[in-house]
């Protein structure tokens, strides 16, 4: 769920470019850093951040009949772990200004928030919440995309509640507004999401272990694979 | 996303210095948000429009098939600045002329930035782009890293449509269900291809003496600091047609 280039007043688009951007500094100090220590982790981050970009354009199957697509947070917060998906995340949505006109430069700290940062987050935290009550690893990784992508669009429709409050009931009034239009097509897609990053990483799991342990310059990824 | 890269690359203005088409549409973008959108929108989308038609030569239909996208978002979404909800004494719905100013003000905002943002993509090529985050304190390495997955999207890309013809042609989008597991194995493959491409790059690289850092040839050209004058003169100009014109209907 982007917001448009331009739709937010200049004040709000500076405020969440200022809460944004900590986040996405230590993602990029820490990718450095690994960069640094390993050369080829920066071929695999390559790798992994042009798949991002490619999975987000993917249309996906909906049953609302519009053309929707995936958010890829879920599973990035899974595969890379947020602090490396807030880094992934906001090249990602840089890629979709510049080269899709989707979103924009003065409204990018905004949608790097709700889909860089709290989408990644809280499908991270569920993982990790899930998988220490010995859930089984296909129930965590739908919980983790679904209620990552519900988080991301609450969060859009919170800032857009926030910069056009109701002129009758508010900031409040109008999150109710915001997350009513959002709830038709997004909920369904949320499901979606859940179930398709649950195919990716059965597939994954039983095909890539090897590629899989590559993945140990992430370690969150240990957390899934010992449990499995 | 093709036909957006493919003007980058070849419009007129193609191989005039970033800095002369990034800092007027920047600036541009911060003078459409700061002053009154039903001013200096109209006089923005103008002078875009007339930038990359005239200016870049990129066709008219091209530029208004970018914009058509985030218009059509904006026609859907921009109306329910308008409505208002009451929550006291049960749940009503009522239309509010403020809410509409507002709704009109947000719409004409909204699209004159992103012909700002457009004017800008359709001249300039990404790679152009990138290399000047390093003139802000963006580290070396992630400028390469950034250059890296726009050279590897359009391979991806590529895989990804590939692959999904074949398996629409196995029927493999005939039903809901049965497009979600197709999407799943779609994207499942596609990261393991993206992990196997990584390995064949290091390994080519390591071969080549790769150290952490890439080398590679970057295009020079002048900044002409006369275009660049003339250019912001003229953003000057509009911005400070606007703020008399508000001044005037004031």
């Amino acid at each position: 769920m982007h917001i448009a280039e331009g739709f937010l007043p200049p004040l709000h688009a500076a405020v969440w470019t200022a809460v944004a951007l900590p986040f996405v500094i230590a993602g990029a100090r820490r990718a450095n850093r690994l960069m640094q220590d390993q050369p080829q982790t920066k071929l695999l981050l390559a790798a992994s951040g042009a798949f991002a970009f490619v999975l987000s354009a993917l249309k996906l199957p909906s049953v609302t009949g519009s053309c929707s697509h995936a958010t890829g947070a879920g599973l990035g917060a899974i595969l890379f772990g947020p602090s490396v998906m807030a880094l992934l995340g906001t090249i990602v949505l840089l890629f979709q200004a510049l080269l899709l006109a989707h979103g924009g430069l003065t409204t990018l700290g905004a949608n790097v928030f709700s889909m860089a940062i709290v989408g990644p987050w809280v499908a991270y935290g569920l993982l990790r919440g899930t998988q220490r009550l010995h859930a089984p690893l296909a129930v965590s990784v739908f919980l983790a995309a679904m209620l990552g992508d519900m988080a991301t669009y609450a969060v859009t429709a919170g800032q857009l509640a926030l910069a056009f409050p109701d002129p009758a009931s508010g900031v409040a009034g109008s999150f109710i507004k915001f997350i009513g239009i959002f709830a038709p097509t997004q909920l369904p897609l949320a499901v979606i999401e859940g179930l398709l990053t649950v195919v990716i990483v059965n597939l994954l799991q039983q095909y890539s272990q090897n590629e899989l342990r590559e993945l140990q310059a992430f370690p969150q990824w240990s957390a899934v694979e010992i449990r499995s | 996303m093709q036909a957006i890269d493919h003007h980058a690359w070849t419009n007129r203005w193609r191989n005039r210095h970033p800095v002369e088409k990034l800092l007027p549409a920047l600036t541009l973008l911060a003078l459409t948000l700061a002053l009154p959108p039903l001013t200096i929108g109209p006089l923005v989308l103008a002078a875009t429009l007339l930038a990359t038609v005239r200016g870049a030569g990129i066709p008219l239909k091209t530029v208004l098939s970018v914009l058509a996208a985030p218009a059509a978002f904006l026609l859907a979404g921009a109306p329910f600045l308008a409505i208002s909800v009451r929550f006291h004494d049960g749940f009503s719905v009522q239309f509010s002329p403020d809410g509409l100013r507002l709704a009109v003000d947000t719409m004409v905002r909204a699209l004159a930035a992103t012909s700002c943002l457009t004017a800008l993509i359709l001249t300039t090529p990404l790679t152009d782009l990138v290399p000047l985050l390093r003139r802000v304190g963006v580290p070396t390495g992630i400028v390469e890293l950034i250059l890296l997955i726009y050279r590897l999207i359009f391979v991806f890309a590529e895989r990804a449509l590939t692959g999904r013809q074949a398996q629409a042609a196995r029927l493999g989008y005939s039903s809901v269900p049965r497009g979600i597991r197709s999407a799943g194995w779609l994207a499942g493959a596609l990261f393991q291809r993206a992990l196997e491409r990584a390995q064949r790059l290091e390994l080519g690289l390591t071969a080549r003496g790769y150290a952490g850092e890439l080398r590679v040839l970057p295009s020079e050209c002048a900044l002409s600091w006369s275009r660049l004058a003339l250019s912001m003169t003229l953003v000057g100009l509009i911005g400070l047609t606007s703020s008399l014109l508000a001044r005037g209907l004031a």
